[in-house]
């Protein structure tokens, strides 16, 4: 009986760590610039290839991850001062040239590299309770899924650029005004989402054989969480996340991937019906109530 | 167009068969986003739900005149879903990049549910899904003629099947988006909350032109299928859900006429590419994406048929002058 | 008899901040009437409630008898109300004669709509500028197409929030005149406004909100004559 509610934890666990590691950054740079960032699913691809580049380049695992990670940050500070930069008063423009971005890096690298290339394995080690088996490094993606929040809480809550971050968020014109520069914060702050993006895929990129377009496989994920999470990271996509991997484990463990996949996105579209603004939004106004409670 | 097939090869009117079936669903785009500004990712998911309806019906309905009553089912099933997502999508107030991303993940849902069904197990009356390779065997649309003959619609025949499906299509749109419902339409886009407060249900409106819009790809995705007797995941899922927004953007979302010519343009140059490298020519569609909204975000077409206007323009009036 | 227009113990806080606090305020049939009060005392969402672009928090409106509290602002308009907003709120990128139209059309048959269409122009005065955008007109004139397109649902109830910001005083005497004559022929009309002299003009009535709720009532008389208006509206007008 223990086994099987741990059991069900570890499945809850390893898919509320995808949702969050494949939707963090995504929702950082909607949050922000209300830029839905369709080259998100090719920012994953980019640390997962560099990760596995680097390791059989000879370098340990984690360095290599954390290098893929500058490396995907930095190409997405480069993405927002040649391309985004340009559309942040037209949103729609920005999903459609960061789409047509993706087409040409997810087919330009088919071209250059063909199909599939073998990642480094994932790291062994295993762990029973009861009659299961369980993966250790399924836990270390765990791990890092609350990390990923940790660290966004402290960067946007408790640093410098998190205030002017926020105050850029709520009113970027009077923050501009104020003397903060709301282009060196919409660029690190989309260069933090195309981090966490190549994070992603670094982690990943042990568990799964890489191709070019793996970025599809993150981001039906990335979309559904966001949309249901609305412009908050914290108060959004983490509720988003833990809500969306209780519908999307258990209806793993009743019929299977696919079914927990199409149980996932009805859910998803049954959401919005009721939340048409997202859990942030719902999240905030209970806070604020509570708040006026107390005083 | 009528003449065509007079003078050319039956492989080359076979081919612009093909190259307008794709038309329909460019059409339906170019009134969903650039009439009524709802941007949708979907026209593939609906390609896939006419395309699979009219395999899956004609597969179980055998051949004959039954054909046309699959086509009619399969364009059904595509109002149908339109219907439940729009619903959905527009009574919770999704709009603007949310209404592109959750019809986006809809159809990669559907590509990646379809691309499993290999195995026996997954079949639908006499029709095996197949999984990634593709649904197979269908007859294509078939007229029971005079004396008990039958007119297969290959080849010529379905080349005027289509074009005249094309002319009915174009014209019938030209007058919606000239009615009311049009100027309403417009209007929504422009500002909804405005045309509320005109006593216009705006929800109404938007959830009648979503099911216009995605019945038309849902019309090219059994045009297509009748027409190859084949349909496969890979028309559904990524990169095709993003031929659409590039024909229509590039062309010139806010013309239909503009779309029409654009779009069959854009898809015979890019079978000329494909046939060297598919890779190659999705790199240009991207590019072609980019290009459009960094450099003529109202599309090539309309900026070139407004630039040769104004030159007519402007010689008028100096001629006017002289 | 139902009243006409009734609203009772309407509220609306957004987050935790109270924008309306429990408004009591019935309008009469016949009536132009003014609602005042400084920035911020509500009058803008008040409306917005009225319309149906904000859910109220609490409370009940009745329109001409019927409850139309959780209505979608469509069905209202269908009702017999129709609003101008505070800022212009015209399809910008549409022709004027198109926004005219879009505001005419679902009650005017198809054969008379060319003649109402440039009844509507002639009165607004905009029928020289009817091809232009009407993104492209002066802000008086998009005030008035805006009230023109009010106006082409041939309401039983007008509302008008700032209908004559921006104008010059001549304009704003002319609007006036306007709104009069409507009233004449039997449209009822609520009007937010700051500038006096237009309020003493049109207004039948006067209701003056004060942080969200209703402050005092009465004929422009008995208003202007109330110490405790003077002292936190007048007053404020004056000093300034």
């Amino acid at each position: 009986m223990l086994a099987e509610i741990f059991s069900f934890l570890y499945q809850f666990a390893d898919v509320f760590a995808f949702l969050i590691l494949a939707s963090a950054g995504l929702a950082i740079v909607f949050g922000m610039m209300g830029v839905i960032n369709m080259a998100h699913g090719e920012f994953i691809m980019c640390g997962a290839y560099v990760t596995v580049g680097l390791v059989k380049a000879g370098f340990p695992l984690v360095l290599a991850q954390a290098l893929a990670t500058l490396a995907a940050a930095l190409i997405g500070v480069i993405v927002e001062l040649v391309i985004v930069r340009k559309l942040y008063k037209r949103p729609l423009d920005s999903l459609l040239a960061t789409w047509g971005l993706s087409l040409i890096v997810t087919q330009g690298m088919l071209l250059i590299f063909g199909g599939s290339m073998s990642g480094p394995g994932t790291p062994e080690g295993s762990f029973s309770v009861g009659d299961y088996t369980f993966s250790v490094y399924r836990l270390v993606l765990f791990a890092a899924a609350l990390g990923v929040l940790a660290f966004i809480y402290i960067v946007f809550m408790r640093t410098k650029f998190g205030v002017y971050a926020r105050a850029t968020m709520q009113n970027a014109p009077i923050a501009q005004a104020l003397g903060v520069k709301v282009g060196r914060i919409y660029a690190l702050s989309f260069g933090i989402g195309a981090g966490l993006a190549g994070l992603c895929g670094a982690l990943y990129a042990p568990t799964m054989t890489l191709i070019p377009t793996m970025g599809a496989t993150f981001i039906v994920e990335s979309f559904v969480t966001v949309v249901v999470g609305g412009a908050n990271v914290l108060l959004g996509t983490t509720p988003a996340g833990v809500l969306l991997a209780i519908i999307r484990s258990g209806l793993n463990a009743w019929g299977g991937q696919i079914i927990g996949q199409i149980g996932m996105l009805v859910a998803v579209i049954l959401i919005i019906r009721v939340l048409p603004e997202g859990i942030s939004s719902y999240v905030a106004r209970w806070l604020a109530a509570m708040e006026k409670a107390k005083s | 167009m009528l003449v065509y097939p007079a003078f050319a090869d039956s492989y080359s009117v076979g081919n612009t068969a093909y190259l307008l079936a794709w038309v329909f669903m460019a059409l339906g785009l170019c009134l969903l986003w650039g009439y009524a500004g709802m941007l949708s990712f979907g026209q593939t998911f609906f390609f896939g739900i006419g395309g699979y309806g009219y395999g899956v019906l004609a597969l179980n309905f055998g051949g004959g005149g039954m054909t046309f009553v699959a086509l009619i089912l399969a364009l059904a099933l595509a109002a149908l879903a339109a219907v439940i997502l729009g619903y959905f999508m527009i009574w919770g107030r999704i709009g603007g990049v949310f209404f592109g991303i959750v019809t986006l993940s809809a159809t990669l849902v559907l590509a990646f549910f379809l691309g499993q069904t290999a195995g026996p197990e997954w079949k639908i009356g006499n029709a095996r899904l197949n999984g990634f390779n593709g649904m197979k065997g269908m007859d294509p649309l078939t007229l029971p003629w005079f004396g008990g003959s039958q007119v297969y619609f290959e080849g010529t025949y379905l080349y005027y099947l289509i074009v005249a499906l094309l002319v009915i299509v174009y014209l019938l749109l030209r007058m919606l988006v000239n009615s009311r419902f049009g100027n309403v339409i417009v209007a929504i886009r422009e500002d909804p909350q405005r045309a509320e407060l005109l006593g216009y249900d705006v929800r109404k409106y938007q959830l009648v032109t979503f099911v216009i819009g995605s019945v038309l790809a849902g019309m090219s995705g059994a045009v297509y299928c009748s027409w190859g007797q084949f349909i496969a995941p890979s028309s559904i899922g990524l990169p095709a859900a993003a031929m659409p927004i590039v024909w229509v953007a590039f062309s010139g979302r806010s013309d239909l006429t503009a779309v029409l010519v654009g779009a069959y343009f854009i898809l015979y140059f890019f079978q000329m590419i494909t046939v060297q490298s598919q890779q190659a020519a999705l790199v240009l569609m991207g590019a072609m994406m980019l290009g459009t909204v960094m450099i003529a975000p109202q599309g090539f077409f309309v900026g070139i048929t407004r630039w040769i206007g104004g030159v007519l323009a402007r010689r008028k009036a100096a001629q006017a002058k002289g | 008899m139902a009243e006409f227009l009734q609203a009772t113990g309407v509220a609306k806080t957004f987050g935790g901040l109270s924008a309306v606090a429990g408004v009591d305020l019935s309008v009469d049939e016949g009536d132009i009437h003014c609602l005042i009060g400084p920035n911020g005392a509500g009058k803008s969402t008040f409306f917005k409630l009225i319309v149906g672009t904000y859910a109220p928090s609490a409370g009940t409106i009745a329109f001409r008898g019927e409850n139309i509290t959780g209505m979608p602002s469509s069905a209202r308009v269908r009702r017999g109300m129709s609003i101008k907003m505070q800022t212009p709120s015209v399809f910008r990128e549409l022709p004027v004669r198109q926004n005219i139209q879009i505001a005419l059309q679902h009650h005017v048959a198809k054969t008379d709509l060319p003649k109402e269409e440039e009844r509507l122009l002639a009165l607004m005065e905009l029928s020289a500028d009817a091809d232009k955008l009407a993104g492209t007109l002066a802000h008086g004139q998009q005030q008035w197409l805006e009230i023109g397109m009010a106006l082409a649902l041939k309401p039983k109830l007008l509302l008008l929030d700032e209908p004559t910001a921006g104008m010059s005083t001549e304009e704003t005497f002319r609007t006036g005149e306007l709104i009069k004559s409507l009233n004449a022929e039997g449209m009822t009309v609520l009007v937010v406004e700051h500038d006096m002299a237009f309020i003493r003009q049109v207004a039948t009535r006067v209701t003056v909100l004060h942080f969200g709720k209703v402050f005092a009532r009465g004929s422009i008389g008995e208003i202007i004559s109330d110490p405790r208006v003077a002292e936190i509206y007048l007053g404020k007008t004056h000093a300034a």
